[in-house]
């Protein structure tokens, strides 16, 4: 039975941290490069302590906890005016703020469970408009491992159906893009998730998705959008289209990883010129970058760990050209003893 | 055994995955069809309003201006041929052709606003600035051209609203001058193998009303709104299919109204070609002459807060032509100056404005953005018309009765809106962000001078009309026209003085409308 104590770890040896900060020392000056090139960064990671999201195949023991805060940072002073690349000196350089509070729960030994509760806020650099702020959309998601393939001697391979949610948890105004902290519409996604380990470090993740949108609700009667007068405050979000596929090394606690994204909406009309975006507006993008996370050698918070990602909007439309890094500390405790399974 | 204690950590541990079941379940399975056009129960006509020929005109001189040819007597083999080919097309309905009769059941008067709107929606957008800073002007000649020709913005909006809407007014009397004078009833009437397919209006059948109105609203809205024009065409095109389907009206019939129609509308193009619409973009020298002017009164000048800085929007339009009130009146309305720039009075109502703004609640939030009517909208206007619409339709108006509802309440707005420019451009007064650049607001920044508030001066204008149409609905209205008001104050882009005087302004140039209403032989 659980004690309902956190799982202490054996500190590390001091010549494994070294090994570890002598690599982490190595990757950095190309880090740079791959930055501008926005492709690559990478990651290293303690055995044992596990990045886990929505979208890879990795997993937390059961009845471990992996919780935390991430703070992410968007900006763009170019965006796409459907598939137009302007800027708009109204609005200058668009910022969104978030801080993330995430928890990912290990129900089973196959079967997680992840929360995330996102504090937004916006601001624009130039003009008159008024930033917003405040709790935008909980997702919740439940990613089963159902099929765990070994292959000797070279690793394992894992397929994850996955399905997630979101609803707003407040009533925020959805009318006022880009400086809305959000759509306000409540979503389910369906997703896929295929994984590879190797036993020598590759490691290859993909997922895809289909993002399933509920209506949302305005505060007017009528709105113009994709050619059409519609006397309704209801407006039909179409459905998204997205895949993540990351690649790099993990092995011995070291992890790197350098990844691509996009999203496709299915319908929706463009911005229309000079005017600004509307909810159901078709938003696509593909995104290149790359995750980090960095074990914190700290002996009386074991599980604690230091995650960075960075992302690069190099293709869209109606959305904007962002350059996006996520920086942010999580902890992983096992909340019931291993000996209940 | 299990414990109940471990039942309860067991289904606790299946929380989250409930919750996901329960989000889904929230979602709809299948998107819901978002309605495109009002939905309005048909029209049958609560009165005939058969007098309505003898209706004091807005613009025409009386009903005879306009002449319609003596319609063929029911026993002509040209008119037995009409009615044939209906009693023909009748045997095989299509269920689109169904659609279409039904559609145009309601009201051509409110299906033709319907499609006014959603004109003016697609074009309000101001021009993109060039490389150079400057903005390009939307050219007529070339509506096709980007920027696409019109950008209808408020202005040009509420004058559009009311051309369309008074024409289709002065028609539909002319229209009903003549049905009345000859008399020819409908061609289920003439023949018993035609069923009728739309409600019974109790109206002759010559010319054809729906005629009328797609003569008007067509030649005009092609005029106003020329890259609208397949649409425009398909409108008109399908409200004859429907019509003549319907066994309400005659190909002769249909002919004769929609040159009516056309004829009235062709005389309001005129009176639009001189009525000042065209200088009222001004030029640089008049538009540096209007901060001069609040220079030498000892004001801060208006300046545009876009990045470029945009001309002024229509700063001549305060000498556009009104329709009812009289032009000489434009001034007299204007109010008193706003508190000056440099007053403790205007320091406490910027102080009123950052509070609005910083202090809003999630209802006050609700009501800038229900009022917010900016670009790519149907404009304030607009939304009045839309508010309208249901109560004209409830109240089963005839259609000439529903255009004089919309005439009036589009006429009162257009003269409310000149007067309102008027009093923008005479102070030049600047908006709250400009005067204090720690307030930010929550709607993009109208292109004008603040006082006084254009929603204020709009709103409480329909608002009069539509009390005087609608008393029993009056404390509707009005609360509309408060909250459409104040929704620009909590937005962060009106003082409380250009509201109180917008509201009065609108008020006192909308009694002039009632006033005409109450002796226009309709009562």
């Amino acid at each position: 039975m659980s004690n309902g104590s956190p799982r202490m770890r054996l500190p590390a040896p001091s010549s494994e941290r070294h090994r570890l900060s002598r690599f982490a020392a190595k990757i950095l000056k190309p880090a740079t490069k791959w930055c501008l090139a926005g492709v690559f960064v990478f990651a290293a990671i303690l055995p044992g302590l596990r990045a886990q999201t929505i979208e890879d195949g990795i997993m937390v023991n059961k009845s471990a906890i992996c919780t935390g805060t991430l703070y992410t940072h968007d900006a763009w002073d170019h965006y796409w005016e459907g598939t137009y690349n302007r800027t708009n000196g109204n609005l200058g350089t668009v910022t969104t703020q978030t801080m993330d509070f995430t928890a990912n729960y290990g129900v089973f030994k196959r079967l997680d469970v992840i929360g995330i509760v996102p504090l937004v806020w916006t601001e624009a650099s130039k003009g008159v408009l008024h930033g917003q702020g405040g709790f935008q959309d909980l997702t919740l998601a439940a990613k089963y491992e159902l099929i765990r393939w070994r292959l000797k001697e070279f690793g394992t391979v894992r397929f994850f159906p996955v399905v997630s949610g979101s609803v707003p948890l407040t009533n925020y105004e959805p009318d006022f893009q880009p400086m809305s902290i959000g759509l306000h519409a409540k979503t389910i996604a369906p997703r896929a998730t295929l994984n590879f380990q190797g036993l020598g470090g590759l490691y290859v993740n993909g997922s895809a998705a289909y993002v399933i949108r509920g209506n949302v609700t305005l505060d007017r009667n009528y709105y113009y959008t994709n050619g059409q007068l519609y006397l309704s405050n209801q407006v039909a979000m179409p459905n998204q289209f997205d895949y993540v596929v990351s690649a790099g090394y993990r092995a011995h606690g070291v992890m790197f990883v350098g990844n691509f994204e996009e999203q496709q909406t299915r319908g929706g009309g463009d911005i229309r010129p000079q005017d600004l975006p509307f909810v159901s507006n078709r938003m696509n993008f593909k995104k290149a970058g790359a995750s980090a996370v960095v074990p914190i050698p700290l002996h009386l918070f074991r599980g604690l760990q230091y995650w960075f990602t960075y992302s690069d909007t190099f293709d869209g439309r109606n959305v904007g050209e962002s350059t996006t890094f996520t920086s942010g500390l999580m902890y992983q405790v096992q909340l019931h003893g291993r000996h209940a399974q | 055994m299990t414990s109940l204690a471990e039942i309860f950590q067991r289904s606790v541990r299946f929380a989250p995955v409930v919750a996901i079941a329960g989000i889904a379940l929230l979602i709809p399975g299948c998107t819901k069809s978002i309605p495109s056009s009002e939905q309005l129960s048909p029209l049958t006509p609560s009165s005939t309003d058969a007098n309505a020929g003898s209706w004091k005109m807005v613009v025409l001189t009386g009903p005879t201006q306009i002449s319609v040819a003596v319609p063929a007597p029911a026993t002509d083999p040209g008119y037995q041929t009409e009615l044939t080919s209906i009693v023909n097309e009748q045997s095989h309905l299509t269920d689109s052709e169904r659609e279409a009769i039904t559609f145009w059941s309601a009201s051509g008067v409110l299906r033709w606003n319907e499609l006014l709107r959603e004109m003016v929606a697609a074009n309000d957008l101001p021009p993109e600035p060039l490389a150079n800073g400057t903005y390009p002007s939307p050219d007529p000649n070339n509506p096709f051209d980007m920027p696409t020709y019109p950008f209808s913005n408020p202005p040009y909006a509420v004058r559009a609203y009311s051309y369309v809407t008074v024409a289709q007014y002065d028609a539909l009397k002319v229209a009903w001058y003549y049905k009345f004078l000859y008399n020819r009833a409908q061609p289920y009437q003439n023949n018993s193998k035609i069923k009728l397919l739309m409600p019974v209006t109790g109206l002759p059948s010559y010319p054809s009303e729906d005629a009328v109105e797609a003569g008007v609203n067509s030649t005009l809205l092609a005029k106003l709104f020329p890259t609208g024009i397949d649409q425009i065409n398909n409108e008109a095109n399908e409200q004859q299919e429907a019509v003549l389907l319907s066994g309400k009206a005659s190909a002769s019939d249909w002919t004769a109204g929609f040159a009516l129609g056309q004829a009235v509308a062709n005389i309001f193009l005129t009176r639009a070609n001189s009525d000042g619409m065209k200088a009222a973009a001004g030029n640089a020298a008049e538009w540096a002459q209007l901060a001069q002017n609040a220079i030498n009164q000892g004001q801060i000048p208006w300046i545009s807060q876009e990045n470029p800085a945009r001309p002024p929007m229509l700063p001549l339009f305060g000498q556009v032509e009104t329709w009812i009130l009289p032009q000489s009146q434009v001034a007299v309305v204007r109010p008193g100056p706003p508190p000056s720039t440099s007053s403790p009075q205007m320091q406490q109502e910027l102080a009123t404005v950052k509070s609005a703004v910083e202090n809003i609640t999630r209802d006050q939030l609700a009501t800038v953005y229900k009022w917010n009517d900016g670009a790519n909208s149907v404009t304030p206007p607009g939304h009045w018309n839309a508010i309208a619409v249901p109560y004209i339709s409830k109240a089963q108006f005839s259609e000439v009765r529903a255009a004089r509802t919309l005439a009036l309440l589009n006429m009162a707005m257009h003269d409310a809106g000149i007067t309102c420019w008027d009093t923008k451009y005479a102070y030049f007064n600047p908006r709250p962000s400009q005067l204090d650049p720690s307030i930010k607001v929550l709607i993009p920044l109208p292109n004008f001078p603040a006082y006084v508030s254009g929603h204020s001066d709009f709103s409480a204008s329909a608002s009069d009309v539509l009390d005087y149409i609608f008393p029993t609905d009056a404390s509707y209205f009005d609360a509309q026209a408060q909250e459409a008001a104040m929704s620009r104050l909590y937005g962060g882009i009106h003082y409380p003085s250009d509201i109180k005087y917008g509201l009065i302004q609108g008020k006192q140039v909308a009694d002039f409308t009632v006033t005409f209403a109450q002796s226009d032989g309709a009562n």
